[in-house]
C-alpha cells in the first residue's frame, strides 16, 4: 500500500491508522517511512507513539512493526545481490568516496529506497509465507509520489542492460502489479486539494500504478437538514459577518468537494470525520472510526 | 459568499508588524515550513506587501497551486522571471508602487542556462546536454529541486535586477534539504569523490578506482559507467563554479541581506515540524525572522455572534434548531479562535524579538488575488488605496 498525497493533508495519520486497523484484523503489518537521514525526526513514530523508528523493522504494537527505509543499506544490500563475492560491496560500501556518490547523486538515494522496499517485499518467515503480508507506506511529500515513479521508467532509458536494470524493472513490476500494489491518494475536502488529488490521480494512473483509494481527510461533520441550511442561509443573507458562517462554508465546500470526487473518480472514496486529537491518539481514534465503518 | 469585500474581513493592520522592516529592507526573504501549510501564497503575498512598498520584487516558487500562477497570470515552465500583468495587479486590492514579477522553477531550465553559463565552449555545451545521465539527471524533478533553487537563488541576487527575491521553498519534507543543499552539492562535487570515477594516469590511482570501476561495471552495466565517466568528464571543469555558487549563497543566505520565514498552520503536525525548523536554521547560522501563523481562525474581531440573530417572525420549531446549531459552529469557532491565540502567544515566546504574527483562514478565496491581497494586508500596515 502506497499512501500519497500533497504536503499537510495527513498522509502520516492516515498511513499509521491504516496500519493499526490491519493490525487489529490480525494481519502482520510493517508500517514504512522514507527518510533520507535516519538521524532527523520522524512524523511516523510521533504518530505511531514510539519514541524513534529503526532501519530495521522494530515491533510497535500486536502484528504491527515500522521500519525507516534508509537508502544506504538499500544499497548495500543491492551490492550485495549482484556482486560475486559479499566481501566486494562492503568493501565498496565502505568506500568514503561510493558511499558519498551514492548519499548525494540526485536519484540515487531514491533508488536505495526503492530496493530496500524490494527486499522487504521479499522477506520470508521460516514457513515461506512472506514475513511482512501487508506493507504500508508513508511517500515523502516531495513534489509527488510521482516523481519517484517517474524515476525508474526515466532510470531505465539511461541503463537498460545489467543487474541495475534487472532491479528496476523488478521495482517497477512490483509497482505495477494489481495483485500486490495499491496506491491510496489522501486529500482534504476543500478546493485546491481535490484539484491537486484528481491530478495526482491522473499521474498514477499514466503511471500504470494501481489506485485502490481516495481517502479524504478531517472533514468536517455537518450538523444541518437540507431545510436548517437553507433556513440558516437566509437568517445570514444581508447580515454582517457571523461566527459559524466561516465553519458553515468550510462545509458547503467540502460538501462540494465529495460531489466532485465521486464524480470523477471510479475508486472507492472514504470520507474520514475531523478529529481533534493529535499524537497517537489520533492514530487510534482514526483507526477505531475505520473499524465501525467496516463493519457497518 | 467568498466574494465579500476585502476592507470587511477582520485583522487587518493598524500598526507596523516585524515583516514591515522586512519587505523594505531584505533582498532575500526565504519561507519555510512544512508542505501544505500556505507557503507559496504566503510567498506571494509577501511579494505583493513589498511591491506595494514600492520595491521590485521576484517571487521565486518551485512548485505552486497551479490556480494561484493562473490567478497572477503567470507561465509554466517559463525560461525567465515574468511580470505579473497590470491588469492582475489592480485586481489585489492594494496599490502596488513597484513591480511584481513571478517564476515557476523548472530543474531542466535552470540547469542549462547554468551550463550554457559555465561551460567553456560550445561544443562543451552540447556534449553535456547530449549526455543521456545529463537528460536523465535534469528531467528527474526528485531531489532536484533543491539543487535548482540555490542555482537561480545564486544567478538571481548576482545579476541584481531585483530589490528583493521572496523563495517559496521546494516543498521537501521538513524542507530542510534547501537548507543543505549547497553543502550536499558541494559534496557531492568534491574532486576526490568525481575523481575515482574520472580515467586515470598514475599507476597507483589506477589501482586505486579499479574497485570502484569494477564495482560500477558489474552494477550498472559497462555502457553506464562510460556514460557517467563522459558525464564527469564534461563537467568537470565546470565543478569549481558550480562550488562557488553553492559557497556564494550560503553566504548570502546567512547574512543579514537575508530573512527566514517560518510559515506554519495551527495543525499539530505543522507546528510540531515548525520547531524542529527553528532549531535547524539556528543551528545552521541563518538569520531568523520570525512565525507566520497561517490559516488560523485567532481573529473575531468584527464578527457577531449568531444570538443576535432575530428570529424571522412566524418561525417554528425547526428555524429554532437552525440557529441553534449555528450556534454551536460560533462556539467551536470561538474555541478555535482562542487556541489560535494561545498558539500565537507560545510562538512569540519561542523568538527573541516576539515575532510572531497570524493571517487568517481565507477558505477557498485564498487562491484569487483579492484573497492574495487580504493576505497582504494582514502581513504589513498597508495604507487604504
Amino acid at each position: 500500500m502506497l499512501v500519497t498525497g500533497k504536503g499537510g493533508v495527513g498522509k502520516t495519520t492516515v498511513t499509521a491508522s491504516l496500519a493499526r486497523f490491519a493490525a487489529s484484523q490480525g494481519k502482520r503489518v510493517l508500517c514504512a517511512e522514507m527518510v533520507g537521514d535516519p538521524a532527523a525526526s520522524s512524523a511516523l513514530a510521533d504518530a505511531l507513539g514510539v519514541s524513534r523508528l529503526e532501519i530495521e523493522p522494530v515491533t510497535v504494537a500486536p502484528n504491527l512493526k515500522a521500519v525507516l527505509l534508509a537508502p544506504h543499506l538499500g544499497h548495500t544490500r543491492f551490492l550485495r545481490d549482484v556482486l560475486p563475492m559479499k566481501l566486494l560491496a562492503d568493501a565498496a560500501m565502505r568506500s568514503a568516496a561510493i558511499r558519498r556518490f551514492l548519499a548525494a547523486a540526485p536519484t540515487f538515494p531514491e533508488m536505495g529506497v526503492l530496493y530496500r522496499l524490494l527486499d522487504l517485499v521479499r522477506t520470508k518467515r521460516r514457513d515461506g509465507s512472506d514475513e511482512h503480508e501487508m506493507i504500508i507506506v508513508d511517500l515523502p511529500a516531495t513534489g509527488h509520489a510521482l516523481a519517484l515513479a517517474q524515476i525508474p521508467a526515466s532510470l531505465l532509458r539511461v541503463i537498460p542492460t545489467g543487474p541495475i536494470a534487472t532491479a528496476v524493472r523488478e521495482g517497477l513490476d512490483l509497482l505495477t502489479d494489481r495483485e500486490r500494489t495499491g496506491a491510496i491518494v489522501v486529500t482534504l475536502p476543500e478546493t485546491l486539494p481535490v484539484s491537486e488529488a484528481l491530478e495526482l490521480v491522473k499521474g498514477i494512473q499514466l503511471h500504470d500504478i494501481p489506485l485502490a483509494q481516495v481517502m479524504v481527510n478531517r472533514v468536517p461533520f455537518d450538523p444541518f437538514s437540507e431545510e436548517e441550511r437553507a433556513a440558516v442561509r437566509g437568517m445570514l443573507t444581508g447580515r454582517a459577518p457571523t461566527l459559524g458562517e466561516r465553519t458553515m462554508e468550510r462545509i458547503d465546500r467540502a460538501r462540494v468537494a465529495l460531489a466532485r470526487l465521486s464524480g470523477e473518480i471510479s475508486v472507492p472514496i472514504v470520507a474520514l470525520q475531523d478529529v481533534w486529537l493529535d499524537g497517537p491518539r489520533l492514530a487510534e481514534e482514526m483507526a477505531s472510526l475505520m473499524a465501525v465503518d467496516g463493519a457497518a | 459568499m467568498s466574494s465579500r469585500p476585502p476592507d470587511v474581513l477582520p485583522g487587518l493592520r493598524d500598526a507596523a508588524t516585524f515583516v514591515d522592516p522586512l519587505v523594505r529592507e531584505k533582498k532575500v526573504i526565504v519561507c519555510c515550513g512544512a508542505g501544505g501549510v500556505g507557503k507559496t501564497t504566503t510567498a506571494a503575498a509577501i511579494g505583493v506587501a513589498s511591491a506595494v512598498h514600492g520595491r521590485r520584487v521576484l517571487v521565486l516558487t518551485i512548485d505552486p497551486a497551479r490556480r494561484l500562477a493562473e490567478a497572477m497570470g503567470i507561465p509554466e515552465a517559463a525560461r525567465t522571471p515574468s511580470p505579473v500583468p497590470r491588469a492582475k495587479l489592480d485586481q489585489l486590492g492594494v496599490p502596488i508602487h513597484g513591480e511584481l514579477y513571478a517564476w515557476m522553477l523548472s530543474p531542466e531550465v535552470v540547469f542549462e542556462s547554468m551550463v550554457r553559463r559555465l561551460a567553456s565552449d560550445e561544443a562543451r555545451v552540447q556534449e553535456i546536454l547530449g549526455n543521456r545521465l545529463y537528460q536523465h539527471l535534469s528531467k528527474i524533478v526528485a531531489g532536484m529541486q533543491e539543487y535548482t533553487a540555490a542555482e537561480a537563488l545564486y544567478t538571481l541576487s548576482t545579476e541584481g535586477n531585483y530589490d528583493l527575491v521572496v523563495l517559496d521553498t521546494p516543498p521537501s519534507r521538513n524542507a530542510l534539504e534547501f537548507l543543505e543543499a549547497p553543502r550536499k552539492l558541494s559534496m557531492f562535487l568534491d574532486e576526490r569523490v568525481i575523481g575515482v570515477f574520472l580515467p586515470k594516469k598514475g599507476a597507483f590511482m589506477r589501482a586505486a578506482s579499479d574497485l570502484i570501476e569494477r564495482v560500477f561495471s558489474r552494477a550498472f552495466g559497462e555502457g553506464f559507467y562510460k556514460d557517467l565517466q563522459g558525464f564527469l568528464g564534461a563537467f568537470s571543469g565546470m565543478f569549481g563554479g558550480m562550488r562557488a555558487h553553492a559557497e556564494a549563497v550560503r553566504k548570502l543566505l546567512s547574512s543579514d541581506e537575508a530573512a527566514f520565514l517560518l510559515v506554519t498552520s495551527p495543525e499539530p503536525a505543522a507546528l510540531a515540524e515548525a520547531s524542529f525548523f527553528q532549531s535547524k536554521i539556528k543551528e545552521l547560522g541563518l538569520p531568523f525572522a520570525g512565525y507566520v501563523l497561517n490559516r488560523s481562525w485567532a481573529y473575531t474581531r468584527g464578527f457577531l455572534g449568531p444570538e443576535t440573530i432575530q428570529l424571522p417572525p412566524g418561525a417554528g420549531e425547526m428555524e429554532r434548531v437552525a440557529l441553534k446549531k449555528l450556534g454551536q459552529l460560533a462556539d467551536a469557532e470561538r474555541w478555535r479562535a482562542q487556541r489560535d491565540r494561545d498558539l500565537l502567544a507560545r510562538l512569540r515566546m519561542e523568538t527573541e524579538s516576539g515575532s510572531a504574527i497570524a493571517t487568517p483562514h481565507l477558505g477557498g478565496a485564498v487562491e484569487d488575488l483579492v484573497g492574495l491581497g487580504t493576505l497582504a494586508r494582514n502581513l504589513v500596515r498597508i495604507e487604504s488605496a
